[in-house]
């Protein structure tokens, strides 16, 4: 029997769990990383052996580690000033291939008719937005379903690359209206924006991303 | 950044790092996840690098370094795909009026053979077929790469005749 026969065959009979008694993530970053004694990580592939979905986060986790084994070793200032001397020439061709992927995240979004990423299952209750996927940028108000027996309400705002722009906690309110410095800055551009629902518990229940255009 | 009632600061400064960790995370979600649970990719990793900007170590990940910034953003995904499975049992259970999952308990004749191996090869083969490379399962366990090898090979030969025992 092969190696890739043996794996697929293990991985094929490895049970769905409850996931009561899964690892906590950190701790699978932990034992790829080698920080944990041996009897430690027998104890997690003890388990990991066992669950469907730790195989499954041992496989993400491999491909994460690898990725961010990839990345350039730091460089020292000294050397980092003489390089940015040398990548002057470079800017207009790189601000161009930043434009480029600009472009392309918006682009690549869904028509706003029905913004909405799904998330969530329709059988239990969820946030929606109520306010239209075009908005006003001179009075922007962002507007979501009440969550039932929610405390307060967090709103993230992000640009589609994900830079945060604004972030609002503890409103009692279902509503947002977007300061002007950041309706200003986002006019005829396409936002992203997510609503947690906090429960009395302090849990919290997220909704699916939406988008915005100001216009 | 601004502010509203109750909001607190966050950074502003836009990150090429998270761009790659998305696109590596999107990937990886894609490859090692049911095809059900794959079509909400860009959901989790949306979702958990939210909750990554909105930790507040996060915005100490500049002097930790970035490979601190990888560690958190595959757990947070990781919880959130916890998460999502969590609510789909929940709606499973309400809809069948009780729990169907199987329990770690189910057996199977390669996990039994696994089981039999002798610890370290166990923990060796374990990681080499979870698709650890023999420098990473050198690494997880505290091994040169020769005894890693070394134990990857001894432990597979143990579970092919253990498996050819079973099925003769």
């Amino acid at each position: 029997m092969t190696e890739e026969m043996l794996r697929e065959r293990f991985l094929a009979s490895l049970p769905e769990t409850d996931g009561s008694s899964c690892p906590p993530p950190d701790d699978l970053w932990a034992v790829a990383a080698g920080e944990l004694p041996f009897h430690r990580v027998q104890a997690l592939l003890g388990h990991a052996t066992r669950c469907a979905q730790c195989a499954e986060a041992l496989g993400i986790l491999q491909e994460v580690r690898r990725a961010s084994a990839e990345l350039p070793a730091r460089t020292p200032p000294e050397l980092e000033g003489r390089r940015r001397a040398m990548g002057r020439p470079l800017v207009p061709l790189a601000l161009a291939a930043l434009a480029g992927v600009g472009a392309w995240v918006v682009l690549r979004m869904p028509a706003p008719e029905h913004a909405v990423v799904e998330r969530g299952l329709a059988a239990t209750p969820s946030l929606h937005a109520i306010s239209p996927p075009a908005l006003p940028a001179r009075d922007p108000v962002l507007r979501w379903s009440e969550y039932p027996g929610a405390s307060s309400y967090n709103v993230t705002v992000l640009t589609p690359d994900l830079v945060v722009v604004h972030h609002a906690v503890g409103l009692s309110a279902h509503e947002l209206r977007l300061p002007d410095a950041v309706a200003g800055r986002a006019r005829g551009a396409e936002l992203l924006w997510t609503v947690d629902a906090v429960l009395p518990d302090g849990h919290a229940v997220a909704s699916p991303t939406f988008q915005v255009r100001l216009q | 950044m601004a502010r509203t009632r109750g909001g607190d600061e966050r950074p502003h400064s836009s990150n090429p790092e998270l761009m790659r960790i998305r696109q590596v995370l999107i990937r990886a979600v894609e490859r090692h996840c049911p095809p059900g649970l794959a079509a909400h990719r860009e959901d989790f990793v949306q979702m958990a690098l939210i909750r990554l900007l909105d930790q507040p170590a996060g915005e100490g990940t500049a002097t930790r370094g970035a490979s601190y910034l990888w560690r958190v953003a595959y757990t947070v995904v990781i919880d959130e795909i916890r998460r999502f499975r969590r609510q789909q049992r929940q709606v499973q259970q309400l809809a069948t009026g009780g729990g169907t999952v199987p329990g770690p308990e189910a057996r199977s004749a390669i996990l039994e053979c696994i089981e039999a191996l002798q610890e370290r090869r166990r923990a060796a083969v374990s990681l080499h077929l979870q698709g650890f490379r023999t420098p990473e399962v050198a690494a997880a366990l505290g091994w040169t790469e020769k005894q890693a090898e070394n134990l990857v090979y001894r432990g597979l030969a143990d579970l092919r005749v253990c498996l050819e025992g079973g099925e003769e």
